[in-house]
């Protein structure tokens, strides 16, 4: 019974005596030995267990004084104990945790407790800010007006400490949020509400706000950067996927407190469209609007619909893909896999809305038309993930589909001399032809596809690189398509019509490529040929190595061992069955020109 | 396409040390059409064209452009390094989509409260509005009036700059036709609203005609 009075720590015993002793120190002139003491045996005491102890010296009025200086001291060890949620101490704990709060000053004990947030390991984030959070809203509101730079420490504290947690990516995990960030999140909601309804307040007395009002600022601040970390990471789930999902809930909450705190959403999506240059303080609305948060917020609205309720329906969808493109070209110009599907998510769903051949050629003044269109080349032809390059090219194909038929010129064009991949001219090149033929069909004709501007584009399709020389392999999708486009062009503008005026043409496209390109295919099949028949022998006679490799395949500046002849055998061969295929175009090509040059039986 | 560039040096000036050779040359270069250079052999960098042309042939190649008039812009087919430096905007435009007259407009517009039949917006000015959209069979789509009067003090009227394609075209052409303080009902059909595609997100179905009551605040 009397054992545990008769158990009473040294430290304990310290404590009281050091606050018996200050009790009558006048005017708080503890001195540094004093605060020393203090931390050291009320540390030890609450470590220890002591802290039914700690809470009746605390709370003793005489001590009121002491505690006020000094208490803050203690939150270090306190939260510790806390954490370990030991039944025994838990409830003194807390007890002291709230004398604190009351009894300290803000001021030290936002230091004190956002030091425990930073300093939390990445096991415990999770648990000592949902811990906290509510203890730091307490003191925020007890620092009244002059809250602001603190509120806003506070968050900036509280998000970089989160967006340390790792980011669920399935259902199941967001439902079991093992590491709790769907929890803190959600904590962090109830957190900034006060502060939210604060400005409200202001805004209902004086029905506007100052864009400066220094509280407005710091939500401001603290909505971007949840919309960088951890929004812009998160996959959301659809409700059929996730019926109720805390992460879906918090990017909604968000965008509905930029809306509070009087960020009108549609203008905060055309920033970049619309602003001007050079106003003054124009770096600090840089800052204030990164463009990473506005590219998630934009991704949320038109890809995840969070929050489009409050989204006016009255823009044009040529307007809201213009501004969307300034997003697009920042998310598509990263590498990592879920910034360019966001990007690409977000240029399909801004696409779809648009009327096919309706945005005008000069949207392609606007450097996002160009760039876009680039950084989406790289992700079809360099993403290692085939997913993405898959729906990169059909992104591609139906922003194809939208432009005017003038602007669709004006694109293949820039592609064409722009790009320097053959598989990708080789895609433009199949979609000019499907132009010409389209534009051959009744009602269809314009100046584009036929007549005046067709052949300065023809000469760009129909043209070898280097001459005779051009590697027809390297070049194959390219030759394939212009090949087609031609053949397909012969037969089907007949040559009393010559719509397109590709008969008259005809003689300069047989000097500048069918003449080359014939030269180069019998160069390359002699070559080819004479190089099959040497490795066959060389394998006949069993030399090791083929005396001189056709090809030699390096990756990451290692060099592959050299193909067996087998290999090397079928490599040759295969090439020499592409040249058959581009032969048998050609040749179809020449004989229709020679028809026409027969005369009519 | 700029206006045609004007004479800024007298034949005396030229010849004097007043202009200096570089200066001639950027002028040409920055003027003149990408043949006419080529013509002249004043393309390249500017230290060299200046190594190798003597001032009488820029002075010559001054007053051509004049007589022939050969300016930039004034060729049909851009060369590629035209393509490869073109001068891409950074500057963000304001870009209008074509309206080209197609006939009668498709939104009809009845005042329900009259205007000041003084203020009417025009192209490019701001205009803020209060506005209730619905459906032909009454379902609200949209709107920024709050639930309240209260609320709505707190609240602001939706702005844009108008006639700029930025909204719908129904819109576009139905405020331009309103004064400040007028309240109208704009009844659009879906080719200037929201087409074949319709805005699923907003629970417009395709070629859906929308109504609107729309209540001019505030021009500019």
């Amino acid at each position: 019974m009397n054992k545990a009075f008769r158990s009473i720590s040294m430290a304990l015993d310290q404590l009281s005596d050091m606050v018996q002793r200050c009790q009558t120190v006048k005017d708080e002139s503890f001195a540094p030995e004093d605060y020393d003491l203090f931390t050291a045996a009320g540390s030890t005491c609450i470590e220890q267990g002591d802290s039914a102890q700690v809470l009746s010296i605390l709370v003793d009025e005489k001590n009121q004084n002491i505690v006020r200086c000094m208490g803050w001291n203690l939150l270090g060890p306190l939260v510790k104990m806390l954490l370990k949620k030991e039944d025994k101490t838990l409830p003194h704990c807390h007890a002291i945790l709230l004398h604190l709060l009351e009894v300290c000053s803000p001021k030290e004990l936002l230091v004190g407790l956002l030091e425990q947030v930073e300093e939390a390991d990445s096991g415990s984030i999770a648990e000592t800010i949902t811990l906290l959070l509510k203890p730091l809203q307490t003191v925020l509101l007890r620092l009244g007006i002059r809250k602001a730079s603190s509120v806003g420490m506070a968050l900036s504290t509280l998000l970089s400490q989160v967006s340390r947690l790792p980011v669920p990516v399935t259902a199941e995990q967001e439902e079991d949020d093992v590491f709790g960030l769907c929890r803190c999140c959600s904590a962090l909601l109830q957190f900034v509400k006060p502060f939210v309804e604060e400005i409200k307040e202001v805004v209902k007395d004086n029905n506007s706000i100052s864009k400066d009002n220094e509280l407005r600022v710091e939500l401001l601040k603290f909505c971007m950067k949840s919309l960088s970390e951890p929004l812009l990471e998160v996959q959301l789930k659809d409700t059929d996927t996730l019926q109720r999902s805390p992460l879906r809930d918090f990017a909604t909450e968000i965008l509905i407190i930029l809306s509070d705190i009087g960020e009108s959403l549609p203008d905060l999506l055309s920033r970049n469209v619309l602003r001007r240059r050079k106003v003054p303080g124009f770096l600090e609305e840089e800052v204030r609007y990164p463009k990473e948060s506005l590219a998630c917020m934009s991704h949320l609205l038109f890809v995840d619909h969070i929050a489009v309720d409050i989204f006016p329906a009255v823009f044009s969808p040529i307007f809201v893909l213009q501004c969307n493109m300034e997003y697009i070209e920042l998310l598509l110009s990263r590498t990592e896999e879920n910034r360019l599907q966001k990007g690409l998510e977000l240029y399909e769903k801004s696409l779809v809305r648009v009327e096919e051949n309706s945005l005008p050629v000069d949207l392609l003044e606007l450097k996002t038309f160009f760039s876009v269109p680039q950084n989406l080349v790289k992700v079809m032809t360099m993403c290692p993930d085939q997913t993405l390059r898959t729906k990169g090219l059909k992104v591609f194909q139906l922003s194809i589909d939208k432009f005017n038929t003038e602007a669709k010129y004006k694109f293949f064009r820039g592609m064409l001399k722009t790009s320097h991949h053959a598989g990708v001219e080789g895609y433009i090149i199949k979609n000019i032809k499907n132009q010409i033929d389209s534009s051959l069909k009744p009602g269809n004709s314009n100046d584009w596809f036929l007549g005046k501007h067709l052949l300065p584009l023809l000469r760009l399709v129909l043209c070898l690189p280097q001459g005779p020389e051009t590697d027809l392999l390297q070049n194959l999708d390219r030759i394939m398509e212009s090949l087609n486009l031609l053949r397909y062009m012969l037969i089907r503008d007949k040559e009393w019509d010559n719509e397109t005026g590709i008969w008259t043409e005809l003689y300069k496209i047989e000097d500048n490529y069918l003449k080359p390109m014939r030269t180069g295919l019998n160069m390359s099949k002699a070559h080819y040929e004479a190089e099959l028949r040497s490795t066959k022998e060389n394998r006949k006679i069993g030399l090791k190595e083929a005396k001189a490799s056709v090809c030699s395949v390096t990756v990451g500046n290692e060099k592959l061992p050299n193909m067996t002849p087998e290999t090397q055998i079928q490599v040759l061969q295969s090439a020499l069955f592409t040249f058959d295929l581009i032969e048998s175009v050609l040749a179809r090509i020449e004989e229709i020109i020679e028809a026409k040059d027969r005369p009519q039986s | 396409m700029a206006a045609a560039p004007e004479r800024q040096w007298s034949d005396e000036q030229l010849k004097s040390e007043e202009v200096p050779k570089k200066e001639l040359i950027k002028f040409i270069q920055d003027s003149a059409a990408h043949s006419f250079l080529a013509e002249h052999k004043l393309l390249g960098n500017i230290k060299n064209v200046s190594k190798t042309a003597k001032k009488e042939q820029l002075i010559e190649a001054y007053n051509q452009l004049f007589q022939s008039q050969r300016f930039k812009g004034t060729e049909p087919d851009a060369p590629t390094e035209e393509l490869k430096a073109v001068k891409i905007s950074d500057a963000p435009k304001d870009v209008k989509t074509e309206t080209v007259d197609e006939g009668p407009p498709k939104f009809t517009k009845s005042i329900l409260k009259k205007g000041d039949k003084t203020n009417f917006p025009k192209k490019g000015e701001t205009v803020s509005c209060w506005y209730t959209g619905t459906l032909e069979d009454g379902t609200v789509f949209d709107t920024n009036i709050p639930a309240t009067a209260k609320k709505k003090k707190q609240s602001k009227p939706l702005s844009f700059k108008v006639g700029m394609g930025k909204v719908i075209r129904g819109w576009d052409e139905g405020l331009l036709t309103m004064s400040k303080g007028e309240t109208a009902r704009l009844e659009i059909e879906s080719e200037w609203a929201y087409g074949k595609k319709g805005l699923p997100d907003a629970k417009i179905p395709p070629n859906a005609k929308l109504i609107f009551e729309v209540e001019l605040v505030a021009v500019d």
